[in-house]
């Protein structure tokens, strides 16, 4: 009496046809997620809205500064004091002449600490500003 | 004699055509989840700094200048009349057009001034207003003069809408602390 064999019959593979799609996914999902975020922003902030606003065309020549809702000021990547953003600032402009900075305020802050920025950016001659704003719906 | 045999053959595959599917969709709820910072916002240019000694100051008569206050409690003042932020626009318009045909010495110059505790949200919405108006001038000049919308004009007549209608918004100086 001769039995067949039960485990040979039975193929026990994985399917790898589906492989380059799921890389691909992951590489996608890695570049997009890695250049949306350059900067951690420490500060929490709300962009008040607007209607006569403009798209800046070139990105390159961005620079942000960012106000929390609790009236810290950000520059690059760190932290800093209002009388510390001349000296950055002059420093970014001497890289970069036309920068265009971008203030990214909280909208319930005082002018007085706009002021303040602006006064520091006069005096780095860091004349292009842009307030940011969403476009009011 | 009886040939034993249990079942047919089976195979035990993963059906993996709808993998690319579902890789789709994963890569599509990412694209639509993930926030692209669009930079809109507000351009303005600052005047330079002069040192509080060497400042000069220049007339400017009445008739140039519209100058916008605004406190800390939210009023707003246009001219000395107060004035709700939503009206700036409808009050500079007519300003703005009755300047279009004068020389360049003599176009509109807004002055924006604020408190140290006015809500940044309120100055935001008053310069708004007042870049409003600019554009709604400008839209209004091309389509008179070439019936064209704003974004279809060429490069020679944008420049000559930049110097018809230039935009000139002035942050007042601020005053040292009392």
């Amino acid at each position: 009496m001769k039995f067949a064999k039960k485990r040979a019959t039975v193929k026990q593979e994985i399917s790898t046809a589906s492989m380059p799609d799921i890389v691909f996914m992951l590489l996608l999902f890695f570049m997009v997620s890695t250049t949306l975020r350059e900067v951690d922003v420490f500060v929490q902030y709300k962009l008040p809205e607007a209607e006569a606003i403009e798209k800046i065309e070139n990105k390159r020549l961005i620079s942000y500064i960012w106000v929390g809702n609790d009236g810290r000021v950000q520059l690059n990547d760190n932290l800093v004091k209002i009388n510390e953003v001349q000296d950055i600032m002059y420093e970014k402009r001497q890289a970069l002449p036309n920068v265009i900075v971008s203030l990214r305020v909280d909208k319930s802050s005082e002018m007085g600490i706009v002021t303040d920025i602006q006064q520091e950016l006069r005096k780095a001659f860091c004349l292009r500003i842009n307030y940011s704003a969403m476009l009011k719906e | 004699m009886v040939k034993l045999k249990k079942g047919g053959i089976r195979t035990a595959e993963i059906p993996s055509s709808s993998m690319a599917d579902i890789a789709f969709l994963l890569l599509l709820f990412f694209l639509v989840s993930t926030v692209i910072d669009v930079d809109t916002g507000i351009g303005m240019n600052l005047p330079e700094y002069v040192p509080i000694e060497e400042q000069e100051l220049v007339p400017l008569s009445k008739d140039r200048l519209a100058s916008l206050l605004i406190n800390e409690n939210g009023d707003v003042l246009l001219d000395k009349n107060v004035i709700a932020v939503p009206q700036i626009k409808k009050v500079l318009i007519p300003r703005i057009e009755s300047k279009i045909d004068l020389p360049k010495n003599k176009k509109l110059v807004v002055s924006v001034k604020t408190d140290r505790k006015t809500n940044y949200n309120l100055y935001i919405q008053a310069i708004d207003q007042v870049k409003g108006a600019y554009a709604d001038v400008k839209e209004a000049y091309a389509k008179a003069n070439w019936g064209k919308d704003i974004l279809e004009i060429s490069e020679d007549q944008k420049n000559e809408l930049k110097e018809k209608i230039p935009i000139i918004i002035s942050i007042a100086e601020p005053e040292k602390i009392k």
